[in-house]
């Protein structure tokens, strides 16, 4: 239950810089999730934190501790891999209890530990198996349980889920969540999937191409995201975000034009940005198939069935926006009249791609 | 292992095959191992000695020191293969989980000593041999005998199939290289580990050029030299001798391929992942 800290931490490999002045503190006894596309450096920054990876330069403090060049032996870390590495040669129990006797744990306190394990995670029956004739769902669950046993101060995991089938996946995150809300350690964990994070997280932080881009809880990340990046990885579909003029009340696309809240044109002035970009989540449109004040007009393009709702994909000016529908009406070729929520939108600069905030008087968007 | 009886008739005739041209050598060295000279001269391809007898063994044992030549052998055998695995073991060890410059110059020099051919070292090694006063003594056949790339190269690519992610579990478990080694990394290797040894094993246990070079006494001769000593000597070849002497030669490496074997076949190095 320590601190962990990045300080102007870079990592490259030759000429390649996978992570690029990383800033980030995560907080004792906290889920942090890692999120991002693959290859943006999130599996090397948690590896970083076993010690399995040199830091190139900055450096990262543990506890602390700067942990530079502490030896993963010594760093009391637990991790979850994606392969789950679990010994092929080792049986269940032998795998979960194998660290514990090197360490020199006492063989009550193993035993103790390991039962708890064994039974949180139900894997008591097959506890003289070996990992060959467990399914992939019991192999991760002896992985999990190898990695508590540990009662390590931080908790590392690594995709750990990202091998299981969809059905699985809930169940397992569940379980995850369940544990670390009983040992409460500092908990890193790496996906790149949103809906992991989403649910898992206390905080998430976000990373492309090697650099940080956004570090809050979930709900601020899905309703006020930093930058557009965040705002398209996020949600899925992921958001329309187009470049727009601004004029003293409303925006311009192409040609047609929208009006702002009052709030909305108060906070642009406010701010004196000029190129902006707007951005609205396909659930905050509302769609009509007559004019109604204040809407862009354009054409279905086609329709996507997502089982409770239908994501409805359009061309606007030569934009492809989509919306979220409940209602099956919407059919492709027919005109469309789209509203986008006046309090749910986002605005963007154009050039550094960070967002400009969002009026005072709107409260965290929810 | 699994049969497959789907394998056709044709295929097991030439497998059949195979074996009988793989086993008549052997069956024809027993044989005439107990015929006497005259017989086994006379009806030649009669595996079957009509009038077995066992004095090609005696003549064999009664000429030389028999007990002392089989366990200078032994004892040559022996330490180049546990030399020579325990050496391949760690630098195959380090060319797969250690990263430090030069790793893969280092490997490509090593590996292509495989191509230097034996009578280019020969000469320098004897001499050194010699110059150590290691000349006409088994430490002088063995010590020159302790690594070898071929090795290296077969436990190397065994260990590669290892998944990096359970060294670096064993790491984070605060486990040292040794430990490592010898408690994750061995029993997984394991297969490769006695087929390399088994393969030293019988090499050394037949090596003639290198012994005979070095050895001068004749209590220090290892089987292949006493073998050679009933061949094409000044009093004509005792084929007979020589067949008796080669089962005898036969009969240690086919025990302990016989043992290890199970070890071979098979390996699940990679089976505790996913």
């Amino acid at each position: 239950m320590k601190e962990i800290r990045f300080e102007h931490v870079y990592k490259s490999y030759g000429k390649t810089e996978v992570v690029t002045d990383l800033n980030l503190t995560i907080q004792k006894g906290e889920r942090l999730i890692l999120l991002g596309p693959s290859g943006c450096g999130k599996s090397t920054t948690l590896r970083m934190i076993a010690g399995l990876e040199d830091v190139s330069s900055g450096a990262i403090y543990m506890d602390q501790q700067k942990v530079n060049h502490l030896p993963s032996g010594k760093r009391n870390v637990a991790m979850v891999f994606q392969n789950y590495a679990l010994y092929p040669h080792m049986n269940v129990i032998d795998n979960i209890t194998y660290g514990l006797r090197v360490q020199k744990v006492p063989a009550d306190e193993i035993k103790r530990r390991t039962e708890a394990a064994l039974d949180m995670l139900q894997l008591k029956e097959y506890k003289d198996r070996l990992p060959k004739d467990l399914s992939g769902g019991q192999r991760q669950r002896v992985a999990l349980a190898r990695a508590v046993v540990k009662q390590g101060d931080y908790f590392l995991l690594d995709e750990p889920l990202s091998n299981l089938d969809a059905q699985l996946r809930v169940s397992a995150r569940k379980e995850l969540v369940k544990i670390h809300e009983m040992y409460k350690q500092t908990l890193v964990y790496v996906t790149h999937d949103q809906v992991e994070a989403m649910t898992v997280a206390d905080r998430i932080a976000l990373m492309y191409k090697g650099k940080l881009q956004m570090v809050d809880t979930p709900d601020n990340v899905y309703h006020r995201p930093a930058n557009i990046f965040t705002a398209t990885f996020i949600g899925s579909p992921p958001m329309n975000v187009f470049n727009v003029d601004v004029q003293p009340d409303s925006i311009r696309f192409t040609s047609q034009t929208l009006k702002l809240s009052p709030e909305w044109s108060q906070h642009i002035q406010q701010t004196g940005e000029k190129d902006l970009a707007f951005g609205i989540r396909p659930e905050h449109i509302d769609l009509s198939k007559i004019p109604t004040p204040n809407s862009l007009k354009g054409h279905i393009k086609f329709v996507e069935n997502h089982g409770n709702h239908y994501g409805v994909y359009m061309d606007i000016e030569g934009n492809e926006w989509i919306a979220m529908s409940e209602s099956k009406r919407w059919l492709p070729h027919e005109t469309v009249y789209i509203k986008p929520r006046a309090d749910k939108i986002h605005m963007f600069n154009q050039q550094t791609t960070d967002s400009i905030g969002y009026p005072k008087s709107l409260n965290n968007g929810e | 292992m699994k049969t497959n009886r789907s394998v056709s008739i044709p295929w097991h005739m030439i497998f059949i095959g195979i074996i009988i041209i793989l086993t008549f050598p052997i069956i024809f060295a027993v044989g005439i191992s107990f015929k006497p000279l005259e017989d086994a001269y006379n009806n030649a391809l009669n595996f079957i000695p009509t009038q077995p007898t066992l004095e090609n063994y005696e003549t064999f044992f009664n000429s030389l020191n028999v007990v002392k030549i089989v366990s200078n052998t032994f004892i040559i055998a022996t330490t180049v293969t546990l030399f020579k695995v325990f050496t391949s073991f760690l630098a195959a060890y380090a060319f797969v989980f250690f990263d430090f410059k030069g790793k893969n110059m280092l490997y490509f020099l090593l590996i292509s000593t495989i191509f230097i051919p034996f009578s280019v070292t020969m000469i320098p090694n004897y001499l050194m041999i010699s110059d150590l006063g290691l000349a006409d003594s088994v430490w002088g056949v063995i010590l020159p005998q302790l690594a070898d790339a071929v090795g290296i190269l077969l436990l190397r690519q065994s260990m590669k199939t290892i998944p990096i992610s359970l060294i670096e579990v064993a790491r984070l478990d605060n486990l040292g290289h040794p430990r490592i080694m010898k408690n994750i990394v061995l029993p997984l290797v394991k297969p490769a580990v006695t087929s390399t040894g088994i393969w030293f094993f019988i090499l050394s246990w037949n090596e003639y050029v290198w012994p005979v070079l070095i050895l001068k006494t004749v209590d220090h001769y290892t089987l292949p030299l006493a073998l050679q000593m009933y061949i094409s000597s000044e009093g004509g070849t005792n084929f007979t001798v020589a067949m008796a002497v080669a089962v005898i030669t036969m009969i240690i490496p086919l025990t302990l391929y016989l043992l290890f074997q199970k070890y071979i076949i098979g390996t699940f190095a990679s089976s505790g992942i996913k």
